[in-house]
């Protein structure tokens, strides 16, 4: 049980989070004449936050051995969260812009928290089982 | 087969046989480790910003227009983009004044938002034959003259690829970026006086003009003065304002002041985070104690079993030294490690929140920072188990085995 719920909770708070931070305490620009890149990362971390929440909610109702194979894809959903602000789409370039100075660290710090607390569940659930 | 517990291992398997408690001590110096971690790369980030910023101010007095001194002490701290200037030609008059050594002027405008998704820049406009402000610092890193319609921009400032800047509707070249400094320079671009104009006519054709025209090419914002040896910047000012009425109601700014007021809000800032560290890690100490003190004490048959096993008093001080250095390690990896996720990459929100310079210092002070944390924190698990360590072994192992019975 205490597994379980190592490898399920972490990815529901931490993806939720990914997918509302972009929009609302860690806002990006607001949009005026023309979208710029930090609204574009705001819409891609929806997806990919709902993503690793939607893990953890399956990871609540599998076998342990899935349950790494979750986790796993929980990892590379993080990267792919952290790679969104960074390297694929980016924010506004001006670094005293909130979208500079906040959101794409919250986002930062939301993927590596994902990443620990899913490296720590795999670590959990494969190692072998308590002899009784 | 049952696996095999050697004595070097014994401390890490009762680390993990022991999960709940383990898990609060690392908890306790990874809390430690956080608070020491962190308010040390603040302070060492805030003292880099504030020695960037007394290398950046190279005038002993700034002479602007009346009630607009705050706005430009915040030019010189961290302060919002503002547009000020003198209405009549202030510099000349000035210049008569006894123990001025060197007098330039400088043009502050603040611009709309600069192009699309940037902050309001404040703009420059200095003089290259006369400067000593500015001048320096530009050519440390642009070595020609700074041409009509050419930019210097500071670090912050969001250049396009293309090496330009859109202001007031118009495309300005940009010849050189300069280094962060952690004031609100970062957030500034610097044009040479006969560009003044050129901005004033491009603000009027997409917004409210910054300026009337009349006043473009001669518009003032201050005079900034280096005194000669042997004068004080206020025994200057007082001869400023004594040679002519007009004189008598600007305003003075004293950049050194300027740079001792913020030294004196560090001071107590740090002072406060110091105290703070203190009272947390003395809190720390404590508590570990108390849980080394319980723990050993609960464990005192399992020693007394590891006596008559054989082990010596000495093993048993190690086991347990052994056990809280493993703690240590673990905590203060982990407490740099979670401080680090905070500091570094909200550095710039921290920078603009604390309203004061804001540097962050090199990766090798970064790295010592974090191996003193790691002693410190090891160091700190070490001499809370010391003091129980030595209370072990001390009575009969036989008789503490049949205890209670």
């Amino acid at each position: 049980m205490k597994n379980k719920l190592f490898a399920s909770i972490p990815s529901i708070v931490f993806g939720a989070l990914i997918a509302i931070a972009p929009h609302t305490f860690a806002y990006v620009c607001k949009v005026e004449k023309m979208p710029m890149a930090c609204h574009w990362t705001a819409q891609a971390e929806i997806g990919v936050g709902a993503l690793i929440a939607v893990l953890g909610v399956i990871a609540l109702f599998v076998a342990p051995q899935i349950r790494i194979g979750l986790n796993i894809a929980a990892v590379l959903g993080a990267l792919l969260a952290i790679a969104v602000p960074t390297v694929l789409i980016g924010v506004c370039p001006g670094a005293m812009m909130h979208c500079h100075m906040v959101t794409r660290p919250t986002l930062i710090v939301l993927g590596v928290l994902t990443i620990v607390f899913s490296a720590i569940a795999i670590w959990l659930d494969s190692r072998p089982a308590k002899r009784v | 087969m049952s696996p095999h517990i050697s004595l070097a291992g014994l401390p890490l398997e009762n680390l993990r046989r022991k999960p709940f408690r383990t898990a609060s001590l690392i908890t306790v110096v990874a809390i430690l480790s956080v608070a020491f971690f962190g308010g040390s790369m603040l302070a060492m980030n805030l003292n880099k910003g504030l020695t960037s910023m007394e290398e950046r101010l190279g005038a002993d007095l700034m002479v602007v227009p009346q009630t607009t001194e705050s706005k430009a002490e915040a030019l010189l701290t961290d302060g919002t983009p503002n547009t000020f200037y003198f209405t009549n030609d202030i510099e000349s008059k000035v210049a008569k004044a006894d123990g001025i050594a060197q007098i330039t002027s400088q043009t502050y405008i603040s611009s709309l938002a600069a192009a699309c998704c940037a902050e309001k820049l404040q703009i420059i406009g200095f003089d290259p034959q006369t400067d000593f402000v500015i001048e320096p610092w530009v050519a440390s890193q642009y070595d020609k003259t700074l041409g009509d319609g050419e930019m210097v921009a500071g670090a912050n400032v969001n250049v396009s690829t293309d090496g330009t800047i859109e202001l007031y509707g118009k495309t300005w070249p940009v010849v050189a970026q300069l280094a962060s400094t952690g004031t609100s320079l970062d957030n500034s671009v610097f044009v040479n006086k006969a560009t003044v104009p050129q901005m004033v006519a491009a603000s009027a054709k997409v917004a409210k003009r910054v300026m009337p025209q009349e006043y473009a090419s001669k518009a003032v914002s201050s005079v900034l003065i280096k005194v000669q040896d042997g004068y004080d910047a206020h025994t200057v000012a007082d001869n400023i304002a004594k040679l002519d009425p007009q004189l008598a109601s600007v305003g003075f700014v004293y950049p050194g002041g300027v740079t001792a007021s913020t030294k004196t809000s560090l001071n107590t800032m740090l002072s406060y985070m110091l105290v703070f560290v203190v009272v947390l890690w003395v809190m720390g100490l404590i508590v570990m104690l108390a849980v080394f003190s319980s723990s050993v004490n609960e464990r005192k048959k399992e020693f007394a079993s590891l006596r008559i096993m054989g082990a010596t008093r000495g093993m048993l001080i190690s086991i347990v030294i052994r056990e809280a250095l493993i703690t240590g390690l673990a905590g203060g990896v982990i407490g740099v490690a979670a401080a680090s996720l905070i500091v570094f990459p909200f550095s710039g929100y921290i920078g603009k929140q604390m309203q004061l310079p804001y540097l962050q210092v090199g990766i090798g002070s970064i790295l010592g920072m974090a191996l003193v944390a790691l002693v410190f924190a090891v160091l700190t698990a070490a001499v809370a188990s010391l003091f129980v360590a030595f209370r072990l072994g001390r009575p009969e192992a036989y008789l503490t085995l049949r205890e209670g019975e």
